[in-house]
């Protein structure tokens, strides 16, 4: 057993391929991955006004609106062509078109429509802009629907209340701030570990096809699946739980995202998590030809299983045999699981269904390489 | 030299007809991943969420303001339960997105003008789908607000006409200019595709140098000199063949499902092939860096993987650090993918786009020390 250890901790060791993966790899992306959102909230946005009404009121809109966090008012245009031409150049984001004769139709009762246009090709661009401009101009409009209340005799308290007889209150459960590092990173975390580990695997295990072909497989190692297993599952298992230690406590601390989770439920999730994959490598390993299949087929999966999570897009908005496929795989019951468990502070009993998941992924996937292992590649005689 | 192009090229095409590895890199592959994306994004617009509902009223009004929520495309009403506690289970459970509240006297209050508030609790760890479902509470709610605040002012107002002006006097109108859809399939399959794309390049770049080192072959292909027309000339397969994939990601998102392409395809075409170089020059830098199949493709991995959260386009540039916009700088896909966006949306002019696309051209240039490390390399 120990010559089996020392002969695996030999191979990993000596192959730059997987250790550039699964420590350079590893550290690397949970850098590089956080970085695009690691500023926080969506800054200020550059809006070109076109006021064709030039009015008290229509100024006050254009004020209520420069004063919304979202919104920079930077332009003035004569023309809604003018202003159109700036956001082709890219100058601004969005505009807005305050029509002429906006006050004198107030007082005769015309509802004027204000024109709201922004760049919906960056989504986020789109919301923000959006969500300023209305809060600005329906506080104006409220401001005057009050007054209106109060010239058909309501009085002021009344009128206050009056122009809209309920409201909606919204709570933002778990990432209140809407932050997009929580958002993205937490799950994005689970799939790095998992894809990472799946190429060392790969490459080890091809490695040995390789080696198979060219008659360097000892009888030894074709007769002692087991160990070699077992050594596989517990040095992978050692480096990756350190890696997951790594991520989840001074990786988590470093973005500011929060951990809810408590430790022991977190690192019991981890560990099967942990298991399923290093099941599912070593299966994906003894399939591959060669060392070099492992990382195109990981880097090809990634952002379909991301995909198919459900954390981003509604999974009642894709077919469901996508969703299906997808758990077969141990990063999507796993993302599913940790962010229950550490972003929204599910109980541990909550989220069984996908440990039960792992675990039997675990057991199929080993079984599938011992059988790989033992009966496709028969030893010679 | 143009035999010696011939050579290259025909000698790899050989080999992509010959290995079933390569064939695939070319074809299926890159296919398969680009009908996953689009298969998984097809419907475009979410509908029925599920959302879970606590009625403490219970009266002829909150039900109404429930009925109007359940009427809206986005949201379903999946669960009726009694306590908050109960409905907050659910949302951890994620078998509910979001919790609408409505108080008990809710509708009591309202005649008493106490202005009573209906209270959503949303998931906003799923950020994109709580900005959707906001956005049909908000709306739906309003609706019904109006609607009883129609219905109260008809009693005080003595006709219709003078009832709405009283709810509503300024109009919005909102228009999303370009993706005019309001369809999040062209958002994200429009980004993702060239995210997927650009990492096939990288990838089939290495493996066909890859596999000549490997298996001890570059002596034999570099034999009789021209080694730069011959580098060349075994990258060509490879731009035809991701050319013409990019071209039939653009057809499809462009041509098949209604949207309008409002720029020029020629400049498209040529900001591809660019793009396409671009890539190809870098993916032969990480391998020359030690001329080692695995590590190179550990290397491409690093640059290629992350590459879609840089592009701008879940996340806009303007918000990013700028180490973020410095990383961003060095992908080509995020120069490639302004110049799709402004092309397909507002058609700016060849003027406009010439930075953007000496940006590209520029990666082409460290071909200069790829060829000198294969110089040394064969000289060894």
């Amino acid at each position: 057993m120990i010559r089996t250890f020392q002969r695996e901790l030999k191979l990993i060791f000596s192959d730059i391929a997987i250790v550039l993966t699964i420590f350079g790899g590893v550290v690397l992306y949970s850098f590089l991955y956080p970085q695009p959102y690691a500023k926080e909230s969506v800054s200020a946005l550059a809006v070109s006004v076109v006021d064709l009404d030039r009015s008290e009121f229509s100024r006050d809109i254009i004020y209520k609106l420069n004063a919304t966090p979202q919104v920079d008012v930077i332009r003035h245009d004569m023309s809604a062509k003018d202003a159109k031409e700036a956001l082709t150049c890219g100058l601004i984001k969005a505009i807005v078109v305050i029509p002429a004769h906006l006050q004198r139709d107030l007082a005769l009762h015309i509802s004027p429509t204000i024109a709201i246009g922004a760049d919906s090709s960056y989504f986020l661009i789109y919301g923000a802009v959006l969500e300023g401009a209305m809060k600005s101009v329906l506080t104006a409009s409220a401001k005057l629907k009050v007054a209106n209340l109060l010239k058909s005799g309501v009085p002021i308290a009344g009128a206050k209340l009056e122009y809209t007889p309920f409201s909606l209150n919204t709570i933002n459960l778990f990432n209140a701030n809407n932050s997009y590092t929580q958002y993205v990173v937490p799950a994005v975390f689970v799939l790095i570990l998992q894809q990472t580990l799946l190429i060392g695997l790969g490459i080890l295990g091809g490695g040995d096809n390789e080696r198979r072909k060219k008659g360097l497989y000892t009888k030894e190692e074709q007769r002692d699946t087991w160990k070699i297993f077992l050594a596989r599952f517990f040095i992978f298992g050692v480096i990756f739980f350190v890696h997951l230690l790594f991520y989840f406590g001074f990786s988590y601390e470093m973005f500011g995202i929060t951990h809810l989770a408590e430790v022991e439920d977190l690192l019991f999730l981890g560990l099967v998590f942990l298991l399923a994959v290093i099941a599912l490598g070593l299966l994906f390993g003894a399939l591959l030809k060669g060392r070099e299949i492992a990382t195109p087929i990981i880097l090809f999966s990634s952002l379909p299983l991301v995909f198919s999570v459900g954390f981003v897009w509604p999974l009642e908005a894709m077919p469901s045999f996508i969703h299906t496929l997808a758990l077969f795989i141990p990063s999507t019951p796993a993302i599913e699981a940790f962010l229950k468990l550490n972003q929204m502070g599910a109980s541990l009993e909550s989220v069984m269904e996908s440990v039960k998941i792992l675990l039997i992924q675990a057991f199929v996937y080993t079984s599938l390489a011992y059988y790989v292992h033992k009966r496709v590649y028969k030893p010679r005689s | 030299m143009f035999k010696a192009l011939q050579f290259a090229f025909n000698t790899e095409l050989l080999e992509i007809k010959a290995s079933l590895y390569k064939l695939l890199l070319v074809t299926l592959l890159p296919l398969g991943s680009f009908a996953l994306l689009i298969v998984i994004f097809s419907k475009g617009v979410a509908t029925d969420l599920p959302i879970v509902v606590v009625d403490h009223d219970k009266s002829k009004l909150s039900k109404r303001v429930l009925f109007n929520l359940d009427a809206t495309s986005t949201l379903k009403i999946k669960y009726r339960v009694e306590s908050t506690q109960e409905a907050i289970k659910l949302i951890k459970a994620t078998k509910a997105y979001a919790l609408v509240e409505v108080p008990s006297h809710f509708s009591r209050d309202i005649y008493l003008h106490k202005q009573p508030k209906v209270t959503a609790f949303l998931n906003t760890q799923y950020i994109l789908i709580g900005k959707i479902i906001t956005a049909s509470l908000v709306e739906s709610i309003a609706t019904s607000a109006g609607e009883v605040a129609f219905v109260k002012n008809l009693a005080s107002a003595q006709n219709t006409q003078k009832s709405k002006e009283m709810i509503t006097p300024i109009a919005l109108q909102i228009t999303p200019f370009f993706n005019t859809y309001k369809n999040y399939f062209l958002f994200l399959v429009s980004a993702l595709l060239p995210a997927v794309w650009q990492i096939f390049i990288v990838v089939a770049t290495i493996v066909s140098f890859g596999t000549l080192f490997k298996e001890k072959k570059e002596q034999e292909f570099f034999a009789g000199g021209y080694m730069k027309t011959k580098i060349i000339g075994k990258l060509l397969p490879y731009t035809f063949a991701y050319m013409l994939l990019g071209i039939g990601f653009l057809m499809y998102i462009y041509g098949t499902r209604g949207w309008v392409f409002q720029g020029s395809f020629a400049l498209m075409l040529f900001a591809m092939f660019l793009t396409v170089v671009a890539y190809q020059v870098v993916a032969l830098l990480f391998f020359v860096t030690g001329f080692d199949y695995a590590r190179s493709l550990s290397l491409g991995a690093v640059y290629t993987a992350p590459a879609f959260a840089f592009l701008g386009v879940t996340f806009p540039t303007s918000s990013m650090n700028s180490f973020a916009l410095f990383w961003r700088d060095l992908l080509p896909i995020a120069h490639y993918m302004e110049i799709q966006i402004s092309q397909a949306n507002y058609g700016a002019d060849v003027f406009l786009e010439s930075e953007r696309l000496w940006y590209i051209f520029a990666f082409s240039f460290l071909i200069i020390p790829v060829f000198m490390r294969f110089k040394k390399r064969l000289e060894q």
